[in-house]
Formats: structure tokens, C-alpha cells, sequence
């Protein structure tokens, strides 16, 4: 069997979302299988500037073919599209419009994957928000699986995802609140889904200590690791956490692990120590009572797994239905949803505190259960071979004219959304 | 903070979540979400919590677009203002006609009413214009005070939190004193504690830097019991009472000594008890707990003050043997 997994960007440098999701699948498939990645030649996310060279190279023993793209974004532009399909009554055009501007645009990549199609099981495209997932997998609808990564953003409610949700093979969803609010959207029930997620790759010897000492830290501490940005509501973390700080003298620091991408409040219990090396990066989880996971928009949160997979609590934003209902599910963590609530789970969720180690050890049995690489493995080997025995395909449906696309008749994208029941699963 | 209830291995998060919500609502005394008491705090407070919502240069603002407003349009009206007129000859006539007028109505009342009605409007609008005058004063107060409530309600919340977090000390400062009251108590019951002599420090202020013979018991001290001493943790120089050397002791205390020779002679000769007693006297003390450690300790490594045999037995060869 032959596999192509398409996604954004790849190399070993990118360490988190959808990249390193399909990083991960890449590796653990090729022990099954033949996997070939085709991406771009960029690094960047904002500006989609090509940085590494076209062409072919080894990523970890895969195989890996670049492809340059064609302009890197406008942002003033791209906003100014987003603005009209969330916001206002618009048509396809503007929405393909908007997906062009937002890239990265590569049809060099859409070409080879046109081209490559006989040599190929399945595609297995990744993020459905960007031009190639959605490019390519209408380029060879016959063979792609989709894994959306979708969060509840207003980009999830264009009409043109819609076609592209009910028009490939099948879909490997993140969680099952994905899963919901794809079908709510697009209504795609028929299309074959499973919720699979991603697993981890937790390293054998790990040392707490070590952290400790290269980092000269002694007080327990809660973690959080990720970009510090807005958009994972780190000001709010640092809102609340100053307050507990100045509540509960003798309570936990925060300690940050990322890049800052916004200004980190100067205080003496919070501690930014920026990128750390996977290595560190897990002595730092291990060293920690639990992590802290602010963020509102979530489709999974992979440092939250490795967090079970370590036996460690977790303390989420209650606002965000993905991280709270796996939280729930898992029975690994806690969630908030103000200052209040935040304190108190602060204090239960402390290594020494009541109930912090008996939701890490819940949390890893559930990673174990669902999210070991395994479990996910099989997932994936079923699905294929499931697909391999409904050889059927269902029709595409008809594109629309040239009049019909300038319609300018669709609703905005995020009163799709937002009439889309919210909400974790809670079981 | 209150611990939690947990009944099992198993936690559930809904049920944790439950419990912290119940005890936030207790805390709150209402059932306010945390939504509504935001709200009801921006409606009641609005301006003043926030302080960039008081604009500092409010009065510079009001300042330049203050407009004084004109004066009022007004008269002048005394007694023969209905007849003037810049004609000559029609003021005669109407002063001549004004015995007629009188006989259909009375101009004087009408022109001291309308003269009266000309001195309010002027003096109302002087006393408009100090209002007016005092317009900016009134606006610098109000500002002001915005501020000074808004630096309050900061200043009060801050308190809050420093209430907050020096109850939180003192709960965990009395739960260690607490537990260290406890501490105390054991060690005041030791019974080796208890049996140590009063010191004689007064003697030989120069004794209390003498580790090996500062711990050492009195022979009478051992032998007639005495009140126990409330805490003898102190160093404690102690000398034997009758001994033969007189002045000569306090110079032996002075100089560490071997504890084979750091007893007198002459306290052998002291001794009430035989030789048996004072070994079994010895093992029982051997065998109280915690005794010889806390001795140890105390009697910084001196294992032969801190058994009694170095002055106890009055034999250096003991008291060696202890020590090694």
C-alpha cells in the first residue's frame, strides 16, 4: 500500500498542530505502509514564504517532495476577505477568492498530486481550511482522506468546505466535538468518519531533576506549554493567574514554555524559559504538578495527551467544548471558566493537593486506552481497509456555473457556525 | 481552602466541578454567575473602576470648547418710557392726551412692573454669569474625585487581596505552630531532660564553652531526685559540689579534658551506691528511648557525658569505652 499525506508545511523545526499531527501519522504509517509527503516549500505560517528548497528530501527516514508556493500572503487583503465571508452575504467566488489569499497557494503541488494519482492508495490531506487540502482532494476525490483539524472558527461554516466534507473518501476527525461540528455544518453523516486523534511520542527516560537543576527551579510549579499568543488566551491565563498569586502566597508558579509572540507579565511566580528541545520539554512536564491549557479554540490538544500520558492533571479553559469535553471524558483534569473556578483547581489539581494525582493516573489510563499510538494505528489500517472493500465512490456534486458561483447569496460563515449546537460530549 | 471529598481511587470530574462550584457559590453567598456580577459591576460602577475611563485632560477639554453665552437682550423702562419717542411734537401730544389714558387704565403700575421686570432680568443674568464662572471649578472637583474614587476602588481591591493572602499566612502559620507546640511537649517528657541538674553556670561562666565536661552529671544529682528542670537544652557547665580541689575545679573546667581524667578523684569516695547499682542504674538509663540519641546530639558527640559515666561512674576507663 502507497500513501501520500499532504499537509501545510513539514520538517522536523515545526513542533506542534497539524504539521506535527501529520509528522507523527507519517512515521508510525510507514511502518505499514509506503509514505510519500508532498507539502510546500514553507516554514512560516503568517507569510507562507518559500524557505526551504524545492524538490525531494528524507525527513526521518520518509520521503519528503517540496513544492514552491506561488506568493506568500497579503495580510491586509486576506482580511479584508475574511471580513466579507465570516461577516456578510457573499458568494463562492469570494469564498475561493478568500482561500487563494489565504494560501499557501501552491498550484504546483495540485499538479503533482493531479498527475500522481495512479501511484497513490489514498492522499491523506491535512487542515481543511487551506488551498491544498481543499484543492487537492478535488483533484482526486476517488482517494482522499480528509483529517479536517477543524476548531470552531467561522472559516469551518463556508459553503465551499461543505463540498469538500462530503466529497472525499473519508474523514479522520480529531475528537468528537469535531466530528459534531463538521456534521452540523456540512451534513456529511454519510461520509465514513472515525475520530482517531493523534498519539505521542513520549520519550523512554525522563528526568524531572534535570529540569530542575539546568533551569534552577524549586517550587512546584503548573506549566504551560504552546505559543504564547492571545489567540490561546494566554493574557487571560496570566490575568487569573496573577490574582491567584496574590491570593495563595504559598500556591504553584507558572512556568511557560514557547515562543512569546505577546509581551509576559513581569512577576516573580511566573517564568517564561521559551522553545525548549522535546527533551526538556517532557523533564519539564514531568517536573510539573499540572499543565494549564488556556487556549478557546482547540480541535485537540496534543500537549494535553502528553500531559496524561505522563500520569499529569490538566486545568482547562471550560469555555473551549473540545478541551473540556475530552478533559471530562478522560477524567484527567479540570476546567474553568472563571478566576474563581481557576483558584480551586489550582489547589486540587497540586501534586500534594487532594485529588491531582488520582486525575493524572485516570488521565493516563485514558491516553493508554485511546490515544496510544497502537490504537491510533489501527484506526487508520481499518479505515483503509475499509475503503479498500467499498470500492464504490459516490458521484461529486455538480460544480456551479460561472453565474451561479458570483451569486453573491450565502450566508455569512459564522451564522453557519453559530447555528451549529455547541458544547463538549461529556460521554 | 476546604478539602475535598474524594471517596474513591476513582475521581469524577463533573462531580469535582460540582463541589468547586458550590463552594464558590457559598463564598459568593448568591447565585450570581460570574457574567452577571461583572455586569452589575460595570453598571454600578461604569467610569470609575476603570481608570482610562476618566480622560485626564477632561477639564483642558471642557475649557476649550466652554463658550460664555451673550448677555440677554434687555430694557430699560422707567416712568415716561411709554412716550418717548424721538419726535418732539408727538411726545408733547401724548403727554398732553395722558389725563385721557388714565381715565381707560393705569400706565404707572404697567411701568414700575415692566421697570422691576428689567432689574431681575439683570440681575439674573449676573447671577447666571458667576454660575457660569463657576462651571469650571465644579467640573475640576467632579473630576477629581472620579479619580480619587477610581484610585480608592483599586486601592480597596488590592486590600482585598492582601487581606486575603495574610489570612492565608496566618492559617498557615498557626498549623505550624501548631504542630511544633506538639513537638515541644515530647521533648519536654523526656525523662533525661527531666534528671538534669541545675546549671552552675554562675560558677564558671567560662565553663559553658566546655563540650566535654558540660554535660556532665552532678553524682548527687543523680542520686537524689530532684524536680525535673523545665528545659535544661541549654549547655549546661556542671561541676561536682564537693570536690577536694576546691578553686582548683573551676581552673579543670576551663581545660577540656580527657573524660578519663576529667573526674575528680574524690567523688569515687562520694559515692553512696556500690558498683552493681550504679550499673544497673546505667543500663536503665540505656534503655529509655530516644535517650541516648537526644543525649548524643546535645552532648556534641560526647558519648560519655551524655551516658552519665564520665562523672556517673567516676571510672575513665567507662567513659571511654562509651565514647568510642
Amino acid at each position: 500500500m502507497k500513501i501520500a499525506i499532504v499537509v501545510q508545511r513539514y520538517g522536523t523545526e515545526i513542533n506542534g498542530g497539524a504539521e506535527l499531527h501529520a509528522r507523527y501519522v507519517a512515521e508510525r504509517l510507514s511502518r505499514h505502509a509506503s509514505v510519500e509527503v508532498l507539502t510546500t516549500c514553507a516554514k512560516d505560517y503568517l507569510t507562507w514564504k518559500n524557505e526551504w528548497p524545492s524538490g525531494e528530501e528524507t525527513v526521518n527516514g520518509i520521503r519528503v517532495r517540496r513544492f514552491p508556493v506561488s506568493h506568500p500572503r497579503n495580510t491586509d487583503d486576506f482580511g479584508r476577505r475574511s471580513a466579507l465571508v465570516f461577516d456578510r452575504e457573499h458568494s463562492l467566488a469570494d469564498e475561493l477568492a478568500w482561500l487563494d489569499s489565504e494560501g499557501p497557494k501552491s498550484p504546483a503541488l495540485i499538479r503533482h498530486i493531479e498527475q500522481a494519482r495512479d501511484e497513490f492508495d489514498f492522499f491523506l490531506f491535512f487542515s481543511a481550511r487551506y488551498y491544498h487540502a481543499w484543492h487537492g482532494a478535488r483533484a482526486v476525490p476517488g482517494k482522499a482522506i480528509l483529517v479536517p483539524t477543524a476548531e470552531r472558527d467561522p472559516a469551518v461554516g463556508l459553503h465551499m468546505f461543505g463540498l469538500v466534507f462530503r466529497g472525499v473518501r473519508a474523514l479522520m476527525y480529531n475528537s468528537v466535538e469535531e466530528r459534531d461540528l463538521i456534521h452540523g455544518v456540512s451534513g456529511n453523516q454519510a461520509v465514513p468518519g472515525v475520530v482517531v486523534g493523534v498519539g505521542s511520542a513520549i520519550p523512554e527516560r525522563i528526568q524531572p531533576w534535570r529540569f530542575r537543576k539546568k533551569f534552577n527551579v524549586k517550587r512546584p510549579f503548573a506549566i504551560y506549554i504552546g505559543r504564547i499568543d492571545e489567540n490561546k488566551g494566554c493574557p487571560a491565563l496570566f490575568d487569573h493567574f496573577i490574582n491567584y498569586a496574590a491570593n495563595y502566597p504559598r500556591g504553584l508558579d507558572l512556568i511557560l514554555l514557547g515562543k512569546a509572540v505577546i509581551p509576559i507579565p513581569s512577576h516573580p511566580r511566573i517564568r517564561a524559559v521559551g522553545f525548549l528541545s522535546e527533551e526538556d520539554k517532557f523533564d519539564a512536564l514531568a517536573a510539573a504538578d499540572l499543565l494549564v491549557m488556556p487556549s478557546q479554540f482547540e480541535s485537540l490538544s496534543m500537549v494535553a495527551l502528553e500531559a496524561w500520558a505522563l500520569g499529569k492533571p490538566v486545568l482547562v479553559n471550560g469555555a473551549c467544548d473540545v478541551l473540556r469535553g475530552q478533559t471530562v471524558r478522560a477524567n484527567g483534569g479540570l476546567c474553568y471558566e472563571s478566576f474563581e473556578e481557576f483558584a480551586e483547581a489550582m489547589y486540587c489539581l497540586e501534586a500534594i493537593g487532594p485529588i491531582g494525582a488520582i486525575l493524572g493516573r485516570q488521565g493516563r489510563e485514558f491516553f493508554k486506552r485511546h490515544y496510544a499510538w497502537p490504537v491510533i494505528e489501527k484506526k487508520y489500517l481499518d479505515m483503509f481497509d475499509r475503503l479498500k472493500r467499498d470500492s464504490s465512490v459516490r458521484p461529486a456534486e455538480p460544480w456551479p456555473g460561472w453565474w451561479e458561483r458570483r451569486k453573491r447569496t450565502l450566508p455569512p460563515a459564522r451564522q453557519i457556525v453559530d447555528n451549529v449546537p455547541a458544547g463538549p460530549v461529556l460521554r | 481552602m476546604s478539602d475535598f471529598q474524594v471517596k474513591s481511587d476513582a475521581v469524577d470530574v463533573d462531580a469535582i466541578m460540582r463541589q468547586i462550584r458550590a463552594r464558590i457559590r457559598e463564598k459568593r453567598g448568591t447565585d450570581y454567575t460570574e457574567a452577571e456580577v461583572q455586569e452589575l459591576a460595570k453598571v454600578k460602577l461604569e467610569q470609575f473602576l476603570d481608570p482610562k475611563g476618566v480622560r485626564s485632560d477632561l477639564v483642558a477639554q471642557f475649557r476649550r470648547t466652554r463658550t460664555i453665552s451673550p448677555a440677554p437682550p434687555n430694557y430699560t423702562f422707567e416712568d415716561d418710557t411709554i412716550y418717548e419717542t424721538h419726535r418732539g411734537l408727538l411726545r408733547t401730544i401724548r403727554r398732553l392726551l395722558n389725563p385721557i389714558l388714565k381715565l381707560f387704565l393705569n400706565p404707572n403700575s404697567i411701568a414700575a412692573a415692566l421697570h422691576v421686570q428689567a432689574r431681575v432680568n439683570e440681575e439674573f443674568h449676573q447671577r447666571f454669569r458667576q454660575r457660569e464662572d463657576m462651571d469650571p471649578l465644579y467640573y475640576e472637583l467632579v473630576h477629581n474625585l472620579a479619580l480619587e474614587v477610581t484610585r480608592l476602588g483599586i486601592e480597596v481591591h488590592n486590600m482585598k487581596m492582601r487581606v486575603e493572602s495574610v489570612s492565608s499566612r496566618i492559617d498557615f502559620d498557626e498549623r505550624r505552630s501548631r504542630a511544633l507546640e506538639t513537638v515541644v511537649q515530647y521533648k519536654q517528657a523526656r525523662p533525661s531532660q527531666q534528671q538534669r541538674p541545675q546549671p552552675q553556670r554562675q560558677q564558671d561562666p567560662r565553663a559553658q564553652d566546655q563540650r566535654p565536661q558540660e554535660t556532665r552529671l552532678q553524682p548527687q544529682a543523680m542520686n537524689t531526685p530532684t524536680a525535673p528542670a523545665p528545659v535544661a537544652l541549654a549547655p549546661v557547665a556542671t561541676m561536682p559540689p564537693t570536690s577536694p580541689a576546691g578553686d582548683s575545679i573551676g581552673d579543670a573546667a576551663a581545660v577540656p579534658m580527657p573524660a578519663s581524667s576529667a573526674a575528680p578523684a574524690g567523688d569515687r569516695g562520694d559515692r553512696p551506691d556500690g558498683e552493681g547499682e550504679r550499673r544497673r542504674r546505667r543500663r536503665r538509663r540505656r534503655r529509655r528511648p530516644g535517650q541516648n540519641m537526644g543525649d548524643q546530639q546535645a552532648g556534641s558527640g560526647d558519648d560519655s557525658s551524655a551516658d552519665g559515666t564520665g562523672s556517673d561512674s567516676g571510672t575513665g576507663s567507662d567513659s571511654g569505652n562509651d565514647a568510642q
